[in-house]
């Protein structure tokens, strides 16, 4: 089966002052559908530039990202967004939920860019509330909901539109132990009962292990207790 | 449509932040259209066309109502003038012949020739009858009325002259608005200027090309009477006897100009305050698949929807003030009534949606610049 995510030789590069850095340096990389692959690694270790340059948002200096077949590397800024508009759901680690806005009206963001009725609209944003257990808090503010409840908010807008590529970064970075289980079960949840592709990048050993892959990025490249490998 | 509704929930919820801005704009589009309605009042009352057939017959050298006296005999000799339609000999008596904000003129003339002269005066309180009967009655221009809060039996007096309200009259000419019209004989001797001397005659003439000639023969005919006149289309005869009163309109369209930049600093710094201080969520948006054109369109609703309520509250708040308060300039007893139009409320709006719109582009350009990744990590 073809992988849904299939990186080859990404290396990327920007200057600083008069230092080049590489975040990433040829590295290559396959996920397949369903997965639920985590990326760890210590800071600078390139693995938020990896998750970036899978979501869209930022693209490689040589390399190619293919993403169920498309090669994403050579989009221009705006087919980037429309892609992601369709391809992927982004959660962050401090949610960034629109502070003016409630919970159904930040997970409806992602439908106002469709040609959706407004009730088709409304039924999707509910199914997603629900999925994640937040259906009864569909007219909060982001500030009357805790870490937890926001990050729930914040899965729902990410797979609102059905994306089948969910990229999290550090998603239980800030949450406590409990809310942080609750979060890592249902991006389980995700991969095994509606097929999504995860991938998540974590400091944290324990979120690591919920997934069904880790791998451990340092100096922007994969290595194995300590020795460099391909991810395939 | 869904960008202007999200555009409208960031303005409407963050209140206070919108209010302020919203209130700022107010300020200066109030200015703004105070000055445009200024501008307005003086364009009707100065700017000549086709359907201008009046002759003002003044006093050759005299600049104010009191120094211009002319014998009322002239009336039968200009009557006789080819392409003359009517003459009316005027009286005038002002109580403040420099500029002034609360002129009051009364205008004496022969009650039986008013109307059939003026046949655009409607009498919209009391009646033409009472009028013609009492010899100190008074046809009140509404503006003046409102002004001075009259209505049709009350007296009052100005320039020691004590009149009695026979009716409010409301007129196509601005000028009839804002007078007080009495009868010819008891203003030449309530101003103890006699019987038999006028400050001015008034001509109607067939058409408007006929204008200059009839004017040119008017003085030929007086020039070396007693009395010369100096004969002008009534608004040119505006124009030049008001020169102060327009020089000082002329100066305020530098405040109306200063206003325009007041509002457009005020929204620019506005939206690129609430653009900078939305750098993340801008990003979060982009990375939602919102486009930089999305985004910068809804920078630039906010920029109009603040620009247009500010309009709105501004605009309008200076018609309104400007229709209640009945605010009338006098110079050389001519006057201006500062009239709200239609034309200035409709301009006021588009250029205040016109500068919301200019000051957000740049803020908008500025919200979608920046890379991505950058903003992100802001």
């Amino acid at each position: 089966m073809k992988p849904l995510i299939s990186i080859r030789a990404v290396t990327k590069k920007f200057t600083k002052g008069s230092t080049t850095i590489k975040p990433l340096e040829d590295l290559s990389l396959e996920v397949p559908r369903g997965e639920f692959l985590s990326l760890m690694g210590p800071s600078g270790s390139g693995k938020t530039t990896l998750l970036n340059l899978i979501a869209g948002i930022d693209t490689p200096t040589s390399g190619e990202i293919f993403i169920d077949g498309r090669d994403i590397s050579k989009l221009s800024r705006a087919e980037l967004t429309k892609w992601r508009s369709h391809h992927v759901g982004y959660i962050f680690q401090l949610y960034h939920l629109v502070p003016i806005l409630s919970a159904y009206e930040n997970v409806e963001l992602p439908l106002l860019l469709g040609k959706l009725s407004k009730s088709e609209r409304k039924e999707k944003v509910l199914a997603a509330l629900d999925l994640v257990g937040l259906g009864d808090r569909a007219d909060h503010r982001p500030s009357e909901l805790s870490g937890g409840q926001e990050q729930r908010v914040a899965i729902a807008r990410a797979i609102v539109h059905d994306p089948e590529l969910l990229v999290a970064d550090e998603p239980t970075g800030d949450l406590d132990r409990n809310s942080a289980d609750a979060i890592l079960g249902l991006l389980n949840r995700l991969s095994k009962e509606h097929g999504k592709t995860i991938v998540m990048v974590t400091h944290d050993p324990k979120a690591s292990a919920a997934a069904h892959r880790a791998l451990q990025l340092e100096k922007g490249r994969f290595v194995e207790e300590g020795n460099l490998i391909n991810a395939h | 449509m869904k960008l202007i509704v999200l555009a409208l929930k960031n303005l409407t919820r963050h209140r206070v932040r919108s209010l302020l801005t919203i209130l700022g704009v107010a300020a200066g589009m109030f200015l703004y259209a105070s000055v445009q309605t200024m501008q307005h009042s003086l364009a009707v009352a100065t700017e000549t066309s086709a359907a201008d057939t009046t002759l003002v017959v003044y006093r050759e050298n005299r600049f104010c109502p009191s120094t211009s006296r002319l014998p009322e005999h002239y009336q039968a000799t200009i009557e006789r003038i080819p392409g003359v339609r009517e003459v009316i000999p005027i009286q005038i008596a002002v109580n403040n012949c420099g500029a002034s904000l609360d002129v009051i003129t009364f205008r004496g003339v022969p009650p039986e020739t008013l109307l059939d002269y003026n046949p655009g005066i409607k009498i919209i309180e009391g009646s033409f009858e009472d009028f013609a009967g009492q010899t100190d009655g008074a046809l009140v221009g509404q503006h003046l009325a409102n002004r001075r809060g009259l209505s049709a039996g009350d007296k009052f007096e100005a320039v020691g002259v004590n009149v009695t309200v026979a009716g409010i009259i409301s007129s196509d000419s601005p000028q009839d608005e804002n007078v007080a019209y009495v009868h010819l004989p008891f203003l030449q001797q309530a101003s103890r200027v006699g019987l038999g001397v006028v400050t001015q005659f008034n001509v109607k003439v067939e058409s408007s090309d006929l204008l200059e000639s009839v004017a040119g023969k008017i003085d030929e005919i007086f020039e070396s009477d007693q009395q010369p006149t100096n004969t002008r289309p009534e608004k040119a005869f505006f124009a030049e006897t008001a020169k102060q009163m327009i020089e000082l309109i002329g100066f305020t369209r530098w405040l109306g100009l200063g206003a325009v930049f007041a509002v457009l600093g005020l929204v620019a710094n506005a939206v690129l305050l609430i653009v900078r201080g939305r750098v993340k969520e801008t990003a979060i948006l982009q990375t939602l698949g919102f486009s930089r054109f999305s985004i910068g369109l809804m920078v630039v609703f906010e920029g109009i929807l603040l620009g247009l309520a500010g309009g709105l509250i501004g605009v309008l708040g200076s018609s309104a003030f400007f229709y209640f308060k009945s605010f009338t300039l006098g110079n050389e007893g001519l006057t201006l009534a500062l009239s709200p139009s239609l034309a200035v409320t409709l301009s006021g709006l588009v250029v205040a949606v016109a500068l919301g719109l200019l000051a957000s582009l740049y803020p908008a350009w500025k919200a979608t610049s920046r890379p991505l990744v950058q903003s992100l990590n802001a």
